[in-house]
């Protein structure tokens, strides 16, 4: 406790400003089950938020309501001042601004891969098909995958499926980047790709959301976790309070459970050095 | 050559002459065009209907998957021999307007054809898993967007085959046509074996003439599915 109290926290980044997508008490149920029992958190502008927790826990289901895939049954869903869930709001012009990646990528299949990133801009934002196709080179060369643009997705990895899932969410030029466990279902050898493409693209101060079970990148990357129980927020903070102090019992179960105990997590020679730790 | 020719007059049935066929083939070619134009326009309205029930019965809510499959239902149900007089003696009746035997028989195998290509197209819509339709909304599709760029193209190349064998089913139907007297193939036919008194040259003329038909387009259809088919994989 004497440490804890001693480690200067840095403020919340951008906590000066109004955030960019909130969630208030946001409910869910599918039939007798509580899917997302009140769930309030916000995230700024800039952030890297990760939310961890056991499979189960309404992670992905939170994801899902962030951008009306599915409806909620109580709370509000905040984007830029806009009740996302409102009947007025038009859903659709929302989730442009809300890039989406999944854990089994979704590409479509019966297009390649520059029309996977192009179909966007043009069918939903009417964009010239040559223009299109520009920006989506842009972007291939961004997770750099310029090489596969006239191939289809069948013929790609599962790593190199995901960073054009990635590159087709960022096509739409969107505020906010939502992952669902983006890593999830690749080979371990592919994962670090996926993962340096999202590091690079927090590093230019995407505001992003990620569900994930990789403890390494929400530590590293993450600037605000929030942890996920039985469809609740059981705890929040910045990744070195979370990982190392966590103050709640079911944080600590949960990261004991995946290995990470505060010794591991500080003996790592993976993880950014906390001077915290130093003996 | 000294060697004994059977008396033709006990052999009639073997006595192959293809002359009436030759003499005839105008006729004949006539009552082909009919077969095509028949098939052709019946397998356009019937894949009309498909789409437009599929998408509906699928995505359209509970009344219209009612409705829509009642209609499935009931014109799986019928004869599309009984289907097709009712339409030409009976439906004009309804409408208060005679139909011609060519537009009576396009209505009949188009509309009976469309409840088979609806079942094709909801199973193909379904099939497609719902990550798909996920991913086309998350992008900002309207679901019509979705259905039209994402989901339709990948059921049908998934459907091809089914399909196929709806398509070359429609071209044998349309010779049920030749009972309200469209002059199609085997109409033609009959008429001109009544005339010539050659059915066996005349019947089998036409089996194959069917045969030249279905078989190439059931292998084409077999062919673009090869390779389209990974592109139908998600």
């Amino acid at each position: 406790m004497i440490t804890r109290a001693a480690t200067v926290e840095r403020p919340r980044i951008g906590s000066g400003a109004a955030p960019i997508l909130r969630f208030e008490g946001v409910c869910k149920r599918y039939g007798p089950l509580e899917a997302l029992a009140g769930v309030t958190f916000q995230v700024n502008r800039g952030e890297v938020v990760c939310l961890i927790g056991p499979s189960g826990s309404g992670k992905s289901t939170l994801l899902r309501c962030a951008n009306a895939l599915e409806s909620i049954d109580g709370g509000r869903v905040i984007l830029d001042g806009v009740d996302v869930h409102d009947r007025r709001t038009d859903a659709r012009k929302l989730r442009r601004r809300m890039g989406m990646v999944f854990q089994n990528f979704e590409l479509f299949p019966h297009l390649t891969v520059l029309r996977n990133v192009a179909v966007g801009p043009t069918t939903v934002l009417g964009m010239s098909p040559p223009k299109a196709a520009e920006r989506a080179m842009e972007l291939l060369r961004k997770v750099g995958l310029a090489e596969k643009a006239s191939q289809h997705p069948a013929a790609l990895s599962g790593g190199q499926q995901q960073r054009v899932a990635i590159a087709r969410a960022l096509a739409m030029q969107p505020d906010v980047m939502l992952f669902d466990e983006p890593t999830s279902a690749l080979d371990p050898e592919t994962i670090g790709e996926v993962l340096s493409v999202m590091k690079r693209l927090a590093d230019e101060g995407m505001t992003m959301v990620v569900v994930t079970h990789e403890m390494d990148f929400a530590k590293r990357v993450g600037s605000w976790i929030v942890v996920f129980d039985h469809g609740k927020v059981v705890e929040q903070g910045p990744p070195r309070q979370v990982f190392e102090e966590p103050t709640v019992q079911r944080t600590r179960d949960f990261l004991s459970h995946l290995g990470w105990h505060g010794e591991s997590l500080a003996a790592s020679d993976l993880l950014v050095h906390s001077p915290s730790n130093t003996p | 050559m000294g060697r004994r020719v059977a008396a033709p007059e006990d052999r009639t049935a073997m006595d192959v002459d293809i002359s009436p066929l030759i003499e005839n083939w105008q006729f004949i070619l006539t009552g082909l065009g009919f077969t095509l134009s028949l098939s052709g326009l019946s397998i356009v309205l019937g894949v009309g209907i498909g789409l437009v029930c599929g998408v509906m019965r699928t995505y359209g809510g509970s009344l219209l998957d009612t409705a829509i499959g009642l209609y499935v239902d009931l014109l799986r149900s019928i004869p599309v021999l009984a289907i097709l007089v009712w339409t030409y003696f009976a439906f004009p009746l309804v409408i208060g307007e005679s139909l011609t035997p060519f537009s009576g028989g396009v209505l009949a195998l188009g509309v009976h054809l469309g409840a088979y290509v609806t079942e094709v197209i909801r199973a193909g819509l379904t099939s497609i898993r719902p990550g798909q339709m996920r991913a086309a909304l998350a992008l900002g599709m309207s679901p019509l967007q979705a259905i039209r760029t994402i989901i339709l193209p990948q059921a049908l190349i998934r459907m091809l085959p089914p399909l196929g064998s709806l398509i070359v089913i429609a071209v044998k139907d349309s010779a049920i046509a030749s009972v309200i007297a469209v002059p199609e193939l085997l109409r033609q036919s009959q008429v001109l074996a009544g005339k010539t008194f050659r059915p066996f040259e005349i019947y089998t003329a036409a089996m194959l003439i069917y045969f030249l038909i279905c078989y190439p387009t059931a292998r084409t259809i077999d062919q673009i599915y090869r390779r389209f088919a990974p592109l139908g994989a998600s």
